[in-house]
């Protein structure tokens, strides 16, 4: 938990971040809208008291309600990691805007968000699906994406009984924040 | 879902009985432009990769030949690629323009899987990622659900973890340095390997019960104490280890055939290996000391005495001795918890059925081949909400696209095989 | 039905196969006594008078029937020894220590399909395997196994074993054109610039022989090495075989020059769409072709098959020839072999234990005996004939040789195309012009 660092992503981001910054244990959060992801990501790589040069990860979320994508990188200024969440991508048409221009390396991070959710990253110059094949039509690890509806449409339809997963219904809210879902119909 | 008939229950009469007849046939071979059928081939010989339609800017680029290229296709069946993987490569004669590597093939669905499994189900489901060195991806899923939990370790628990997850370390660098040395033409260095490696797993599963997938951390702990088999076997090998590896690395490291093909290929400079997002052994051969268990210790690495090596020239040469560098390392910080380990118990106590808090964590180790990842999101329930994974190797492959252009196609295994990538990971 | 065929219904397959070979080995042995009664003295007198080409007809019989064999025990060879550098045991089941290994691949590679790709230049396709194998096959016929033993004798031996030689790159731009395989056209494209380069280093640094032995007759040249071991011209010109070591390596795509067959890259090259007994050519001609340069390394800067000390002269055995026994010899090497049969199954039985059964007993016994008989037998001609001792030593230094090259298989990497190919025209080709220049200023220097 580093107070200094929260101190200082207030003082560069502090517009841009929504919400507070949490921290536990050793990560730091913050939260923003897919509008200012460069310029926030601009600051965090080339501030001389960020220094977030490393890419760890670049995640796809869907949290039922809405879609996040969720950065985390470190600095060699900090013991902390650092997440930020881009929230606020829609379901139907999520978009945002890539992290290529700073990472190269985000490039296929990107491609696998974009196979398995459907976010599409503006910037990417190669945004096509990564594991699965190129003409499949669904994003499996949507939270709407149903098995045996998208087996219905392959040859494999009607050879063995497929379970059906669990569905969650639409919750208000971050699940993540303690909201509980609705239990299994 | 599909009425059994009554009379007969055998699949076909099932299926036909299923479909209606008014349903279009799908998936017709010439519908599909991805096959081509032998009477086709006379009519467009040299149809290289079926182009279906281009969507993006980049494929646009790939797909398209210039004066005297070709493509070659480096196939997912192929006795040399690490797993399925599939280059899709343009030569201009023996020389590499550009390449695409095509994933997927291995690809499980092991985190749509993980949504559905409960916390412990996960610990196993996780292990088939990297399935060479699998404590580590236990350990990066165990770490983050620890932090979801506020789960306190006991302290013997956590030199186990250390212990072996050196050991396999150790393992999987051995059987890195095999497939390199295969995948240059020679036959014996993997045999050497395997000898190795089969020490060390049949050490693992004295110790854990599997010689491969392990499924042996816990949350809170790991699953079993030490015992004497492991112990004795341990001993064993720790009184030849670093002979042992001094004899297998000196086989690679003095043959001037191998070291002329290693040098100098598949240069990796430190801005590159930055902006790829490049772990582990392949981002210090390029110069940036980033180890995780230095950055961002985890466990009990503080309390452990031991160096991380770096090296400047970023060639393939140079991956494999950091990683030799690593093995006797490794034999060190094992040498260390033999002689620190604390007793206590294994395992934290914790309740049978595991529901955290919600929340977000996010947990990173140091795999063999570099930062192994996982975020996982908690929303109360017994399953978790969101459990992603980041393999190092998917970042280690990413950079070979731009890596391998300008050598030849006989460098290309060279490059691929010194990223150390296991497709399993990169595939989920 | 007809009787015939109730008959033939009823018969066991042992009633049946009697029924069908013993008339027609009675048929054919009438028809053999009554041929050779008749044609016998006419085909004697013919063979009389032509006794060259009976013996050149017979020369090249024996090269073709007596490569398989060879291929076999090279294959078996590279297996085992590989598998002991690898620290493995190698196959073991098949025969006694795997020996009948090489036998069952063969059986196995005629049993396969035969097909073709699509799009594959049929006859080139076809011939491609043909080529090579000849390629490899014709240059046995100059290499003297023994003093008297050799298919030709040419005056130009040498420049026809490397014209020979030579002709396999044709086969393998064949293979790798014809297959439609992108994979296959790099290797054979790979494989006809590797074999090309290094023949010009091959040939040049054996001009130095030619030179020292005045002649490019094979035979010759292994006279001009007779004595004893330091008359060989291996240390005459020790650059020269070092360079013609390294060549014939190339030469023969062997690692570390097996760019060709590399597998990890290209599949399996210039042969990767071939299978069944075309890929069983290949093979075939690539073991012939390790047999052979081994041969000529032996032959050329080892003495071929002369004795590395003085050996001395073939004793006569002459008491134990057929002119003073006769045609006793027969029952009484019959009688030994019963004799010994039984005297090695009781032996067996008494050391072995009560799990050898009799017709085991027997069996190890009648393998024993035959072993030692041959084993005698073979002294006898060793000690009797020039040619059997030609024979010994020529086998030896070339196996010698062969062994070598599989020890450099199991232990090197691959050379990278283009390091091999700077190697040959950068490195060994100025060595081996350096080594003709010196030994020419040598001879002159020294003879004047």
């Amino acid at each position: 938990m580093d107070r200094a660092l929260k101190r200082r992503l207030e003082a560069r981001l502090g517009a841009q971040i929504r919400g507070p910054i949490r921290q536990r244990h050793d990560q730091t959060e913050i939260r923003i809208q897919p509008g200012g992801l460069p310029d926030v990501l601009r600051t965090l790589h080339d501030s001389v008291d960020l220094r977030f040069e490393i890419l760890a990860d670049l995640a796809g979320v869907d949290t039922g309600r809405e879609m996040q994508v969720v950065y985390h990188l470190w600095s060699e200024t900090t013991p902390d990691w650092l997440r930020v969440i881009v929230e606020g991508l829609s379901r139907e048409d999520p978009r945002c805007p890539s992290g290529t221009f700073l990472w190269a390396g985000a490039e296929w991070l990107e491609r696998e968000a974009y196979d398995m959710f459907g976010i599409v990253f503006e910037g990417n110059r190669d945004l096509r699906r990564i594991f699965m094949p190129p003409d499949y039509t669904s994003f499996p690890l949507r939270k709407d994406f149903l098995l045996p509806d998208d087996s219905a449409r392959s040859p494999g339809e009607g050879v063995r009984h497929m379970e059906r997963p669990f569905a969650p219904a639409v919750v208000a809210g971050d699940p993540a924040d303690g909201v509980r879902r609705a239990p299994a119909s | 879902m599909p009425t059994r008939p009554a009379r007969s229950t055998t699949r076909t009469t099932t299926r036909a009985a299923a479909r209606p007849k008014e349903q279009p046939a799908q998936h017709r071979s010439e519908d599909d432009p991805r096959i081509m059928l032998d009477r086709q081939v006379s009519a467009d010989l040299y149809q290289p990769i079926p182009p279906y339609p281009t969507r993006t800017e980049r494929e646009a680029e790939f797909y398209s030949l210039g004066d005297g290229q070709m493509f070659l296709n480096i196939g997912p069946h192929h006795p040399a690629t690490h797993g399925v993987l599939r280059l899709v490569v343009k030569l201009s004669g023996e020389q590499v323009v550009d390449v695409d590597p095509v994933l997927g093939y291995l690809h499980r669905g092991v985190e749509k899987i993980c949504e559905n499994s409960d916390y412990y189900h996960v610990i196993d489901q996780v292990d088939p990622l990297e399935y060479v060195s699998s404590l580590f991806q236990e350990w990066a899923a165990v770490l983050a659900f620890e932090k979801l939990m506020d789960v306190e370790v006991p302290a013997r628990a956590e030199y186990i973890r250390v212990l072996s997850g050196e050991l396999l370390r150790v393992a999987s660098h051995t059987l890195f340095m095999g497939f390199l040395a295969l995948d240059l033409g020679g036959l014996t260095p993997i045999l050497y390997s395997f000898i190795e490696r089969d020490e060390i797993v049949e050490m693992l599963a004295a110790l854990t019960g599997a010689r491969m997938l392990f499924n042996y951390f816990r949350i809170g702990g790991v699953n079993g104490d030490l015992n004497h088999d492991f112990m004795s076997r341990l001993g064993d090998w720790m009184s030849r280890a670093a002979r042992q590896t001094e004899a297998n690395t000196g086989l690679l490291n003095e043959n001037e055939i191998f070291v002329r093909r290693a040098r100098g290929v598949g240069v990796m400079n430190r801005e590159m290996a930055l902006r790829f997002g490049v772990t582990g052994g392949n981002l210090r051969a390029s110069g940036i000391p980033f180890d995780v268990r230095r950055a961002h210790p985890y466990s009990v690495y503080p309390a452990l005495d031991f160096n991380v090596p770096t090296r400047l020239e970023g060639d393939s040469l140079a991956r494999y001795l950091i990683r030799m560098d690593e093995v006797r390392e490794s034999i060190k910080i094992i040498d260390q918890c033999l002689h620190q380990m604390p007793d206590g118990p294994v395992m934290a106590r914790l309740p049978r059925l595991l529901r955290p808090r919600p929340g977000r964590a996010w947990g990173a180790v140091e795999g063999p081949r570099g930062m192994l990842g996982v975020y996982a999101i908690s929303d109360g329930s017994d399953q978790p909400f969101r459990f992603r994974i980041h393999d190092p190797s998917f970042m280690n492959l990413e950079v070979v696209s731009h890596l391998l252009p300008g050598n030849l196609l006989a460098d290309t295994m060279a490059i691929v095989a010194s990223l150390d990538p296991i497709m399993g990971g990169i595939d989920k | 039905m007809t009787f015939a065929g109730r008959t033939w219904g009823r018969m066991s397959p042992t009633a049946r196969l009697t029924a069908i070979f013993v008339p027609l080995a009675l048929l054919l042995a009438i028809a053999a006594v009554v041929a050779v009664v008749l044609v016998l003295p006419a085909l004697v007198n013919f063979l009389g008078a032509n006794v060259p080409l009976v013996r050149f007809v017979v020369a090249v019989v024996a090269i073709l029937v007596l490569t398989i064999p060879t291929a076999f025990v090279l294959i078996y060879m590279e297996l085992k020894v590989i598998a002991r550098v690898n620290l493995r045991v190698g196959p073991n089941r098949i025969g006694p220590w795997g020996t009948a290994t090489s036998l069952v691949h063969g059986f196995k590679v005629l049993s396969k399909e035969d097909f073709a790709p699509t799009g594959a230049d049929m006859p080139v396709f076809t011939l491609a395997p043909v080529v090579t194998f000849l390629a490899s096959v014709m240059t046995l016929l100059v290499i003297p196994f023994a003093p008297g033993i050799f298919g030709q004798d040419f005056n130009i031996g040498l420049l026809f074993f490397f014209a020979m030689g030579g002709l396999s790159v044709l086969g393998l731009l064949m293979a790798g054109w014809a297959s439609f395989n992108k994979y296959s056209l790099l290797g054979g494209l790979r494989s006809a610039a590797q074999i090309v380069s290094y023949e010009t280093p091959l040939t040049i640094s054996v001009v130095g022989v030619v030179i020292l032995a005045g002649t490019m007759s094979m035979n010759h040249i292994v006279l001009a090495q007779s004595g004893s071991a330091l008359d060989w011209f291996v240390f005459k010109q020790p650059l020269a075989v070092l360079i013609f070591f390294i060549a014939a390596t190339a030469e023969a795509n062997r690692t570390p020059f097996d760019m060709t067959e590399a597998d990890s890259e290209i599949v399996a090259g210039f042969a990767t769409e071939y299978s069944g007994m075309r890929f069983g050519f290949f093979f075939f001609a690539e073991y012939v072709n390790v047999f052979i340069v081994s041969a000529l390394l032996a032959t050329i800067f080892f003495g071929g098959w002369t004795a590395p000390f003085d050996w001395p002269w073939p004793y006569n055995l002459n008491w134990l020839a057929a002119s003073s026994i006769g045609i006793l010899w027969i029952p009484i090497a019959l009688l030994a072999l019963f004799v010994g049969t039984g005297v090695m199954a009781v032996a067996v039985r008494l050391i072995g234990g009560r799990e050898w059964t009799a017709p085991s007993a027997f069996g190890l016994g009648f393998i024993i005996t035959g072993a030692a008989m041959t084993a005698l037998l073979g002294l006898a001609l060793f000690i009797a004939f020039d040619w059997a001792q030609g024979i010994f030593w020529f086998m030896a230094k070339t196996y010698a040789f062969v062994f070598t090259f599989v020890w450099m298989r199991g232990t090197l990497p691959r050379v990278r195309v283009d390091q091999l190919m700077g190697f040959a025209w950068k490195w060994l080709l100025p060595a081996s012009l350096l080594n003709l220049f010196v030994t020419a200023a040598a001879v002159i220097i020294l003879n004047r």
